[in-house]
């Protein structure tokens, strides 16, 4: 157990370091944010619809602050697979998924914090009908901070099974692209989930994407009430158990017919 | 004339290197649709949930998008030198080589690289474009015809001035800076809708700074039959010139830049 620890640590540090780059990355994600916004703004004044602005304002501020816990990947892991330095990596006295496991979560969960602290504090200072609001109910936004965290989770063993795909084809690029682009769609980067037809919402709301982020957001935003959060945190305790439990699995078919590249 | 044989030259030997890994080509290619449909999927989803903005139509929002992705994607798919390693070359110094050869430098940027990928998202772009056409009950004439071409050219002259930006601060630099993409792709996905949706402030920007307005949405408009700023018909065909004309000015700053340039390589 230290050793994952230390392994996150490490990790952590390092996504600590390029604090530079997280200052223009933060400001391009608020230009976005601001154009998405002005984007619903003239639509709601066309036809408002039953969800009120402030939510839909609010959930876009929150999908662009913790982009970064969506799109983030372990570009080291890639190259180890590619290299064939991953054989030095199956020598630790470690389990491998465990090892990456803990690694991807230190670098999106610092990675997105890093982002979202000041993302926020601008959407918060933003004039009304523009940022972003606060918490519809104190048990509402610990709710909303419980489900961001089996989030994470969630998005850790996803990413851990797109690897397991870079492991099977050694060049992943475009299964990879594939998977975060649906991952993009159907977390409800690109498009609100709550503006989705309602017929597909509660479809699209069971779906491991949506565990990501939207759970929270809109428990965050009052759109579920704090009454209905056990059930929704249990679906996303679920798909965390069966998305760990599904990579596993992959990561132990993949590392029995392992094939080393390099020489 | 030579120049473009050269070009025509780079693009053919490019794609027939590219298609050498035929399934990561493929896969890669799919996922340019799946981004591209997920855009469009986004835009048909607001309409059907919005039905207009402000004066405009679902056929007129389905236009739009489509005039700005197939312009920009058949920037990203020819002009893939510019809008893609042209900053790396920089940063790596493998600007020199080019410098040494007897050609210009824009030209053999532009013959460095070439992205058919990008195939997909001009289809899903067309295909916006003629369903938008149908819905808004366009009247197709020869200068309507003429009036797209034009836009969508100056269009990807604006977008490749855009994406030289970049290239001049990394000549400064060395590292490349991101941010200025905020003005390349945050206009893309800006302008995909109609300028008259955006506040004042990024009216300006999308207008007079990076004027994607005069070059994709005054002909636009003026096709839809819905004229933007209740502009003259001669303005309509002056007004996508300023892509040119943009482009014309960042060449000049890059000229000016090239001659701090001082290569990194070892």
């Amino acid at each position: 157990m230290r050793a994952y620890l230390s392994a996150f640590r490490m990790r952590r540090k390092m996504e600590l370091q390029y604090r530079g780059a997280v200052l223009g990355g933060v400001i391009c994600q608020v230009f976005f944010g601001l154009i998405l916004v002005a984007i619903y703004r003239a639509m709601y004044t066309g036809k408002p619809q039953e969800i009120p602005l402030s939510h839909i304002t609010s959930y876009v501020w929150l999908q662009q602050a913790f982009f970064r816990m969506l799109l983030a990947s372990d570009p080291e892991l890639t190259d180890k697979i590619r290299t064939g330095s991953i054989a030095y990596d199956l020598c630790r006295p470690l389990d491998l998924y465990g090892f990456y496991y803990v690694r991807i979560m230190a670098q999106k969960m610092t990675g997105s914090l890093l982002r979202a602290v000041p993302m926020l504090v601008f959407a918060f200072l933003l004039p009304e009908g523009w940022g972003l609001m606060l918490p519809a109910s104190a048990a509402g936004f610990a709710w909303s901070v419980a489900g961001l965290f089996l989030g994470l989770l969630c998005v850790c063993a996803l990413e851990n099974i797109t690897m397991g795909f870079t492991m099977r084809t050694l060049d992943a690029r475009g299964m990879q692209a594939l998977l975060n682009l649906l991952m993009m769609i159907l977390a409800g980067n690109i498009l609100p989930l709550t503006l989705f037809p309602d017929s597909w919402q509660r479809v699209i709301t069971l779906l491991p994407y949506a565990q990501l982020l939207d759970a929270p957001i809109r428990l965050y935003t009052g759109d579920t009430p704090p009454s209905s959060a056990p059930g929704i945190l249990l679906i996303q305790g679920i798909w965390v158990l069966l998305l760990t439990g599904v990579g596993i699995l992959f990561w132990r078919a993949n590392q029995k017919r392992l094939e080393i590249q390099g020489g | 004339m030579d120049t473009i044989r050269l070009y025509l030259h780079s693009m053919r030997m490019l794609i027939r290197s590219q298609l050498q890994y035929p399934i990561s080509f493929f896969l890669q290619t799919l996922a340019q649709l799946v981004m591209e449909g997920g855009e469009m999927l986004a835009v048909i989803l607001l309409v059907d949930r919005f039905e207009h903005l402000n004066q405009w139509g679902a056929g007129d929002l389905y236009f739009f998008f489509g005039l700005m992705s197939v312009t920009f994607y058949l920037t990203e798919c020819f002009g893939r030198g510019i809008t893609g390693n042209f900053p790396y070359l920089v940063r790596t110094g493998q600007l020199d080589t080019f410098l040494v050869r007897p050609r210009g430098v824009l030209t053999q940027v532009m013959c460095s690289a070439v992205d058919p990928r990008r195939i997909t998202c001009i289809a899903v772009g067309g295909a916006a474009l003629i369903i938008g056409s149908g819905m808004a009950a366009i009247e197709w004439t020869a200068a309507k015809v003429l009036l797209m071409a034009e836009a969508i050219l100056c269009g990807s002259i604006l977008i490749l001035g855009l994406f030289m930006i970049e290239a001049i601060f990394c000549i400064y630099s060395v590292k490349s800076i991101e941010l200025v993409n905020a003005l390349t792709y945050g206009g893309r996905s800006a302008c995909e809708y109609p300028i008259d949706t955006y506040p004042r402030p990024l009216r300006v920007l999308f207008t007079v700074f990076a004027p994607f307005a005069l070059t994709l949405h005054v002909p636009g408009a003026w096709i839809l039959g819905k004229p933007l700023f209740g502009w003259p018909e001669w303005a309509v065909w002056v007004s996508p010139v300023s892509g040119i004309v943009f482009f014309w000015v960042i060449w000049g700053c890059f000229q000016k830049a090239m001659r701090h340039y001082r290569s990194t390589g070892s």
